[in-house]
């Protein structure tokens, strides 16, 4: 970026035989991970100065739809229409070593994501339900630990606050649901079968979107929740501070933006260090960059 | 929950096909020529009948295992299939009939002759479940068994040693061969979901590497149907065999087409029923509440003392089979003339990935490992593309834990996790007899049967094939 112009300064080619559905950044910035619908995930590693694939994850059967880095960057997940999520330690330079294949869900995944700080991984999928995943000492092993269920469609998106207390979720039903957690010996006393952390539904905000939400980003540096939606709106949610408790939070919408592409919305980001700045892309072929004026 | 392996859950599915609805198979239709042309109308009921000539009620396209397993598409449109095909109700059937024809002198000539076998894992399973030893629930579900109509019931172990010794003799050719169709490292055959996982998804690339050797059940197919039916002087069709098995894939497995014999008109297994059937089959009672009953041994009368003192026998200690264990065990004496008493395995990454190696002189010489479950295949998988695989066999096996908690054993009650119920499991399979694959039996099937060991007969009833499946690629799928 120089200035208000952004160009592009590289082109990464020749990754993938088919549509690229997601990518992500490890939070170092030296490597991207590209999921794409021919089954595979390519590392693009910035090592030796230009990005260059590195690596390729074979081991999906069909698409894959999105993938993330988790915070140490040591673990990538993925996952795919074939209702599987994955997760691929690294192992070496150039190294993914599959550490789990994790059947929980019974349709197509959409979307995983990691918590912030923990070794703790959430996906969404067509079978309208949100999973929680963590490894289990006694074996190596990870296994599904939570099944949120609430939403009446497929869940799309979902997103971590920046503690990593509380998860978005945003669906096909129209609607945004913001779920906490209750660890084990929690204060307000919420039962904790298997001494697993439980997840509940805490403030769902309906009658807002009038489309599927296709998307939803929680900024890390506001609090600010922004969601992409197939009315080709952008909605910015605030949690009100009056009437907002911990356990019953209110979330309100600060600001719509209609026809903030030509058609549906897909994805909304924060930008993570700069307060306020949103990118978008759509169906109608552009990327947008916004600011937001309160 | 899906009974079979996780290999096999994963295996190319389409999430919304169930048989009938989108499975499309042509059926051939003899048409005669008109000059109009045949109208098709299609009834209430969804028959479809040709009306050009009169009517004509057409053939209905029923959608069977053999399509499933031909498909690059779903296998949990299969498991819909096998459910009606190898289902608790279709023994229940069969056995029946088979009794209604006994009783009566006029059709007696037409029954059949009702063989079961068992298999180790569903023994142990049971003798979990209801609070038994094992030897006495072997004894009592012979019993059981016997009730249900049994003419025989057999156990694997046979089959089991049989197996070991081809699946060690086809090593130990391959080792001295080194031919570069028959690659390096030889991957184990006898687990079903890990094959058709194989053939579905990795094909031609990877299917040198699998031992040709058959599992034990389709051994002991050959062995029921036609050494016994010799035996028995009865011809194979009318021997109906029924297998009792640790996981649902043994049914995709008895159903391929390799193990139909076109000769004698009919398949080695004709049914298997998992363990989870069987205690639903057993409904409320216990087993205990069906007498004890011996276990049938019809392989000659040269039946060595200890052949027959037990009735379920361990090999080795992987708890599905053993083939690792024993092989490197005999390739180490066979090639290395080293006489090894116990293996010590290291766990790698995770204890489903352990390797052993022989050492002469300092450097490894002999290398095997056992992976099990979908991680770790993926991961010897992935290696074995990039070349980096150093293993000379490796055993493989779809289900964490290996066949001992295979996808159809009984399930933990509520509260139990089925780690801590598999660690019970494998306890007590640890303290079963080990099995001698070398005995008298074993020998004398190969000599009487098989007419020797390395015989023609023995490569066409000892081994089968596979056979890559290709991927269907259609962009009308994507969903985004």
């Amino acid at each position: 970026m120089s200035g208000n112009t952004w160009t592009t300064k590289t082109i990464l080619s020749d990754g993938h035989k088919r549509t690229i559905r997601h990518v992500s950044w490890s939070k170092c910035g030296q490597y991207l991970a590209s999921a794409s619908f021919d089954g595979t995930t390519a590392i693009w590693s910035k090592a030796s100065g230009e990005f260059e694939c590195n690596a390729t994850l074979e081991g999906h059967e069909n698409e894959v739809k999105s993938c993330s880095w988790s915070s140490s960057g040591s673990l990538l997940a993925t996952c795919s229409r074939d209702k599987s999520v994955w997760i691929w330690e690294v192992t070496g330079d150039d190294d993914f070593e599959c550490a789990a294949v994790l059947s929980a869900h019974t349709q197509d995944v959409k979307r995983v994501i990691w918590h912030p700080t923990k070794e703790v991984l959430a996906s969404c999928s067509y079978d309208n339900s949100i999973k929680m995943y963590a490894e289990n000492a006694l074996d190596n092993d990870w296994e599904c630990t939570a099944t949120l269920g609430g939403h009446s469609s497929t869940v799309w998106a979902i997103d971590f606050d920046a503690e990593g207390n509380r998860l978005v979720s945003v669906s096909d039903d129209c609607s945004m649901k913001v779920w906490r957690a209750y660890a084990p010996g929690n204060p307000e006393g919420i039962a904790t079968p298997d001494n697993e952390t439980v997840w509940k539904c805490v403030c769902t905000v309906a009658g807002e979107h009038s489309r599927t939400i296709y998307d939803v980003s929680w900024c890390k540096l506001t609090g600010l929740i922004a969601t992409a939606c197939g009315d080709d709106a952008i909605r910015l949610f605030k949690e009100d501070e009056e009437t907002t408790t911990k356990n019953e939070p209110v979330f309100v919408l600060a600001t719509a933006q209609d026809k903030a592409h030509m058609q549906d919305v897909n994805k909304v980001s924060w930008n993570p260090v700069v307060q306020h700045q949103l990118v978008s892309c759509s169906d109608d072929g552009t990327i947008k960059i916004w600011k937001f004026v309160e | 929950m899906s009974r079979f392996s996780g290999a096999l859950q994963l295996t190319d599915l389409d999430d919304f096909i169930t048989p009938s609805q989108e499975c499309i198979k042509p059926v051939q239709i003899e048409k005669t020529k008109t000059k109009t042309g045949a109208k098709i109308s299609i009834q209430e009921d969804g028959y479809y009948e040709e009306t050009a000539a009169g009517k004509q009620k057409l053939q209905k396209v029923e959608i069977t295992l053999q399509d499933c397993l031909a498909c690059s598409g779903c296998i949990t449109s299969a498991e819909g299939v096998l459910i009606t095909q190898q289902s608790q109700d279709e023994v229940t059937k069969v056995l029946k009939e088979n009794q209604e024809l006994k009783a009566s002198e006029n059709t007696i000539s037409q029954a059949k002759v009702i063989v079961f076998t068992v298999s180790q894992q569903p023994i142990v399973s049971l003798a979990q479940r209801y609070g038994l030893s094992v030897e006495k629930a072997a004894e009592h579900f012979s019993g059981y068994l016997r009730h249900l109509g049994a003419d025989y019931v057999l156990t694997t172990k046979v089959a089991d040693d049989l197996a070991l010794l081809e699946c060690r003799n086809e090593f130990i050719e391959r080792f001295r061969d080194n031919a570069p169709d028959k690659p390096f490292p030889m991957l184990s055959s006898s687990c079903p979901g890990w094959v058709c996982y194989a053939e579905k998804t990795h094909g031609n690339f990877i299917l040198p590497y699998i031992a040709t050797t058959r599992s034990p059940q389709q051994i002991m197919g050959v062995l029921a149907k036609q050494l016994l039916g010799q035996k028995l002087n009865t011809p194979p069709e009318k021997i109906y065999h029924i297998t009792i098995m640790p996981c649902y894939d043994k049914k995709l497995e008895a159903s391929r087409s390799d193990f139909f014999n076109e000769v004698l008109n009919c398949k080695d297994v004709d049914c298997v029923i998992t363990s989870i059937e069987i205690e639903q089959m057993l409904d409320d009672k216990t087993l205990d509440s069906f007498p004890c009953a011996p276990y049938d041994w019809p392989w000659g009368d040269a039946i060595s003392a200890g052949d027959n003192s037990s009735h379920v026998w361990a090999h080795g200690l992987s708890t599905s089979g053993g083939y690792a264990e024993f092989i490197f065990q005999q390739a180490a004496k066979e090639l290395f003339n080293t006489e090894l008493e116990t293996l010590e395995f290291k766990t790698l990454r995770n204890p489903d990935f352990r390797e052993v190696s022989l050492e002469v002189d300092g450097k490894s010489v002999l290398k095997f490992a056992i992976a099990n479950g979908f991680r770790n295949i993926q991961n010897l998988v992935q290696k074995l593309k990039r070349g980096k695989v150093q293993y000379h066999f490796v055993e493989v096996m779809a289900c964490p834990s290996g066949c001992i908690n295979g996808g159809a054993q009984i399930r933990p009650p509520t509260g139990q996790h089925i780690r801590d119920l598999t660690i019970q499991l494998e306890k007590l399979y640890r303290e079963l007899p080990q099995s001698q694959p070398e005995n008298v039996t074993t020998k004398t099937i190969y000599n009487n049967f098989f007419d020797g060991a390395h015989s023609d007969k023995s490569k066409v009833l000892l081994h089968t094939s596979y056979h890559a499946v290709e991927k269907m690629n259609t962009a009308l799928n994507i969903k985004w």
